[in-house]
């Protein structure tokens, strides 16, 4: 009989695979199914620590996830893996009005240089409507989480953001001027943030205007500093090679960034060369007093300091990492880095106290390299547990490889021991990993989570474009097991899980918070209280109509402008209740916000068509929620 | 053409019979610059003929020569950068023991360096030993290296050790009929195209063959002997890997990673270790013919890996003849299974019962691995019987619906793998 014929009988051996391969709870049709995944599933689970939550039950970890190419901010309950929320950050976003509103646009073009937003206006865009957000990552106070921000960055258009924790919305982006595509990135661990260290990964000229064209001599890659309290520059450096992952120390003087590009190749073939690439150390000390001593160009406002080889100063120093290395993560013993070999089988383990004398004393580079373990096909990415134990994704062997550092290091000095404590496939082929606050001081080895980068035959198929599969994994002992798959869109890189207690957020806006200070501000100016006016004021050719929202009205049932004026329209919602959140939406005029409780929202346009228009509220709010709409009238222009 | 016959004594400091421009043969004698000056005064064409003697190394060959050392010339380098590098097209290396580079990964020190400029280099019938690298063929299109006995280093940890010969960016290389031994990988190629390796012997390696991003090349007639993988083959088209060995090695004798279009046949994969073939998200490919016999598993076929034609191979006595991870049915027809007990009543040869590998348990646990604490529990009892009871339950996934009752013969090398170990 064929797999087919084998199919077609009544017995359908999906129902028992998936039944029992995704943890599911429900019966799948046959008597086999059902007392399986009764059986099995919650008793292995039971086992474990908590996977599963009833309803209503909090989860212990928030999730902060990547998007990549749909450049939002997503935020998971973890380990449930229930998705809470979407904050838009480089995308426009049609549920919230990011990238439309008064508020989002000055958070999107604000920090955009000149160039870039004349680049735009000349195609009718105001900012970017895409970005490839790959790496999120919490601010740090003394090596941990401290709740205030979160960081993020754009691959696709050079930006870094940040996140407001305490709304959970994004209040700053910039373009990082001098760079190219911005890939890794990471906050100072210690003594806070501080500095967020962003890698441009592409070469281009330094000044990339046009007058240097296909001549890679003169390329370079450049590594930026940004004052992560103001999101300003603070200073960059000039590096030999490209740049792709970073990381730094617990210590607050180094930073480390790795090179797959050391050849500075401008094809595959040219990329792959080099047998050893490197890792760049970052002497923050030294650079400072660098930028301090004016041993700088400026360039676009920006102190740019060089710190290629061959210089001779301080600024760097270049550790040949064998062969293509990728990931760079710093283990919560405050004294190793895990630079990933990504071609090489092995990851290099430099010892950060061992870091000074290549300053000092001008030591070999690799003297600093303490352990270089073989630990299987493609490592990527490295995560920690805190109990001396590393975690390293395989790309190519699809596994997570859990090995001991203390023996990786006795073993690379000639010690007969094992590193390699366990491995687990997972499915398909892992890239970044995260394991509970791993990447802090207080990695506490509950559990981990593999991002793998194919999902194949994992799930229902719905065609030719796929999720992606990322599976937690129980890591509270040494046989690591694989509890949960988990479909993602479009395309988580990373992740930080972050203990519940240290992510605080408000439950409704403060009316003095600044998101929304400007329309605060012309409020005032025009005589209008935003919390008990509804008014149109006609201001030459510009109209603002000022209303209030309290479930189910509008504070204007209708309102009157004149075609072709420009016009504002200004919603206060006056409800301060947990979860009323309302929204503006005029149909038929691509129009539409969010307002949460106690928040101002704007949103501006050209009332070019005439007629009737209704705009009404789009975030559901109340019982009467489908009558909370009212009346754009627009008065045709004279013929 | 007219040879003429010049003799450079070095230490002498006179040239003996100056030459025409044409092409020559040149003795060299032993002495400390005797090789430097030579390789200096050489004219495109020229063929040193080296004494029997010790060589100082170092040299970097910037015109097409050749340069023959009888088999007892030695060229010993500094502890510097490569033995010889080769930075011209046509030049040829015969009989030379080399020895002696530097230790450089930055630099890739080898016994011979093949640059871009290194077109159609050959090196053969040399020992080319203790140096980190052997044989760098790094960008020179069409080079030969062929019946070398390469030796590498072991004073290191394997994976600080250099590779057997390096293949980067080189079209049309070929390397036949070395040994190699005591290094990281036997070969080692990244980013080039229609590249054959055949008849080679590899031993004491990381892996004996290691494909990344590398077309068309064809792999046969190698025998791959107690190293840690045998043929890694990862991230490359149209690769036929066909009538090798593999013997005892530790982790897999063969391994389709994202190889796609590949022809794998008549393959010898015997008491390997984990897994005789790891076959992860490699698709279209030939898989035909081979012997995969005493592995762990035999086949580990997983990584939504599809559209294979898997037939006439051989599974002969591996513990776990098929570990398999997917939710797609998959027909593999006509294999010889050694564990399959079945009549043949009309003698056609095919066994009259389809071969099912693994039951519903072996899937439970392969994707849920922590299914495994309730091994024993009445659920899994109950899916077991009722397995046994209603064929219909049977999880499928892999079926060989004509099953061979004996084993296809191999081709040539892989027939004598036994013969192999001595």
């Amino acid at each position: 009989m064929s797999a087919e014929e084998t199919r077609s009988k009544g017995f359908s051996r999906r129902s028992l695979m998936t039944a029992t391969a995704g943890g599911a709870l429900v019966a799948g049709s046959g008597l086999g199914a059902s007392l399986l995944s009764g059986g099995v599933v919650s008793k292995a689970h039971a086992a474990s620590a908590k996977l599963n939550f009833e309803p209503g039950e909090l989860d212990p970890y928030y999730g902060f996830w990547s998007s990549g190419q749909s450049g939002e901010l997503r935020i998971l309950g973890f380990p449930s893996m229930r998705e809470l929320m979407r904050v838009p950050v480089f995308n426009r976003c049609s549920a919230t009005g990011w990238g439309q509103t008064n508020e989002s646009l000055k958070v999107l073009t604000e920090g955009l240089t000149e160039e870039t937003k004349a680049f735009l206006a000349a195609k009718g865009m105001k900012t970017y409507d895409n970005g490839d957000l790959h790496h999120p990552h919490m601010s740090f106070t003394d090596g941990t989480y401290d709740g205030r921000y979160l960081f993020m960055n754009d691959k696709a258009n050079t930006r870094v953001a940040r996140i407001r924790c305490d709304v959970m919305k994004c209040d700053k982006i910039i373009e990082i001027p001098n760079a190219n595509d911005i890939h890794g990135m990471r906050p100072q661990k210690y003594p806070r943030t501080g500095y967020i260290f962003a890698n441009g990964e592409h070469e281009a000229p330094l000044v990339n205007d046009g007058t240097i064209l296909d001549d890679p001599s003169q390329y370079v890659n450049i590594f930026t500093a940004i004052d992560g309290d103001e999101m300003k520059v603070a200073w960059q450096v000039i590096v030999s090679g490209n740049l792709d992952n970073t990381d730094c120390d617990y210590q607050g003087k180094y930073a480390f960034s790795s090179s797959y590009n050391s050849e500075m190749g401008m094809n595959l073939t040219d990329m792959t060369a080099n047998e050893m690439d490197h890792v760049v150390v970052f002497n923050l000390k030294s650079i400072e007093e660098g930028v301090a001593a004016g041993d700088v160009q400026m360039l676009n406002g920006v102190p740019v300091i060089d710190g290629r080889k061959g210089q001779n100063k301080k600024y760097t120093r270049y550790i040949p990492i064998p062969n293509s290395p990728h990931g760079v993560n710093t283990a919560p013993d405050k004294k190793h880095i895990m630079v990933a070999g990504k071609l090489s089988p092995t990851v290099s383990i430099i010892d950060v106290t061992k870091v000074d004398a290549l300053f000092d004393d001008d030591a070999d580079p690799r003297s600093c390299i303490v352990g270089e373990p073989e630990l299987g096909l493609g490592p990527l990415h490295t995560a920690f547990d805190g109990k001396g134990f590393a975690y390293t994704t395989l790309f190519l062997d699809s596994q997570i490889v859990k090995w001991d550092i203390d023996k990786a290091i006795r073993a690379s000095a000639g010690e007969e021991v094992d590193p390699i404590v366990s491995k687990v496939d997972v499915h398909y082929q892992p890239g970044h990993n995260s394991t509970s606050m791993g990447e802090t001081l207080e990695a506490d080895g509950a559990w981990l989570i593999s991002m793998n980068k194919f999902s194949k035959d994992r799930f229902l198929n719905v065609g030719p474009l796929k999720p992606e599969n990322e599976q937690i994994i129980d890591i509270s002992t040494d046989e690591m097991k694989v509890v949960h798959d988990g479909p993602t869109f479009a395309e988580p890189h990373d992740s930080v899980i972050v203990r519940a207690d240290i992510v605080n957020p408000v439950n409704v806006w403060s009316r003095t918070d600044p998101m929304f200070a400007d329309a605060v501000a012309q409020a005032k100016a025009d005589g209008v209280d935003l919390e008990g006016d509804d008014v149109v004021i006609v201001d030459g050719d510009k109209v603002r109509v000022y209303m209030t929202s309290v479930a189910p009205q509008f504070g204007l049932e209708k309102f009157t402008v004149k075609q072709g004026q420009e016009v504002t329209v200004y919603v206060t919602n006056l409800d301060d209740v947990d979860d009323v959140t309302h929204g503006f939406c005029i149909s038929n005029y691509g129009i539409a916000m969010e307002v949460a409780p106690q928040a101002t929202a704007s949103i501006t346009f050209t009332a070019d068509r005439p007629g009737v228009h209704w705009f009404y509220c789009q975030w559901f709010c109340h019982a009467l929620h489908m009558e909370m709409r009212g009346r754009m009238l627009v008065e045709p222009r004279a013929a | 053409m007219t040879m003429t016959v010049r003799t450079i004594s070095v230490l002498l400091g006179t040239m003996l019979l100056a030459g025409s421009a044409l092409a020559a043969d040149i003795r060299v004698e032993p002495g400390p610059d005797a090789l430097v000056r030579a390789v200096d005064l050489a004219r495109p064409g020229d063929r040193l003929l080296l004494a029997d003697g010790v060589y100082r190394g170092g040299l970097v060959l910037t015109r097409p020569i050749e340069i023959d050392g009888g088999g007892k010339a030695q060229v010993i380098g500094a502890g510097v950068g490569s033995v010889i590098t080769i930075d011209a097209r046509d030049v040829v290396l015969h009989g030379l023991v080399l020895t002696g580079s530097g230790s450089s990964h930055q630099t890739i020190d080898s016994g011979v360096q093949m640059t871009r400029n290194a077109t159609r280099a050959i090196v053969r019938d040399s020992r080319i030993e203790g140096n980190l690298y052997g044989v760098d063929i790094h960008g020179a299109a069409d080079a030969l290296v062929e019946n070398n006995t390469i030796i590498g280093r072991d004073d290191r940890l394997m994976n600080r050790r250099g590779n057997g010969v390096y293949v980067w960016n080189a079209p049309g290389a070929t390397v036949s009929g070395n040994r190699v031994r005591q290094g990281r990988d036997g070969i080692f190629v990244n980013t080039s195209k229609n590249n054959s390796f055949t008849d080679n012997r590899f031993e004491d390696l990381r892996f004996a063959i290691h494909y990344m991003n590398a077309d068309d090349g064809e792999v046969s007639g190698n025998v791959s002997i107690g190293n840690h993988l045998g043929y890694a083959i990862m991230f490359s088209k149209r690769v036929t890997l066909s009538d090798n060995i593999s013997l005892d090695d530790r982790d897999h004798g063969i391994m389709l990673n994202y190889a796609n279009n590949a022809v794998i046949e008549g393959n010898a994969v015997v008491g390997g270790g984990e897994k005789c073939l790891f076959v992860y998200n490699a698709n279209k490919n030939l898989i035909k013919g081979n012997r995969i016999e005493g592995c762990e598993i035999g086949i580990h076929f997983t990584g939504g890996s599809a559209d294979n034609e898997i037939s006439g191979n051989a599974f002969v006595g591996n513990r776990t003849q098929i570990k398999f991870v997917s939710t797609k049915d998959h027909v593999w027809s006509g294999n010889y299974w050694s564990d399959h007990a079945a009549y043949d009543v009309n003698g056609d040869g095919i066994a009259d019962q389809a071969f099912r590998p693994n039951d519903a348990m072996d899937q439970v646990l392969w994707t849920q691995p922590s299914a495994k604490l309730l091994l024993g529990s009445p659920a899994i009892q109950l899916v077991r019987w009722a397995q046994s009871e209603f064929p219909a339950l049977l999880p499928g996934g892999i079926v060989d619906d004509r099953p061979l009752m004996k084993q296809h013969e191999l081709p040539e090398t892989a027939r004598n793998w036994k013969a192999s170990l001595q």
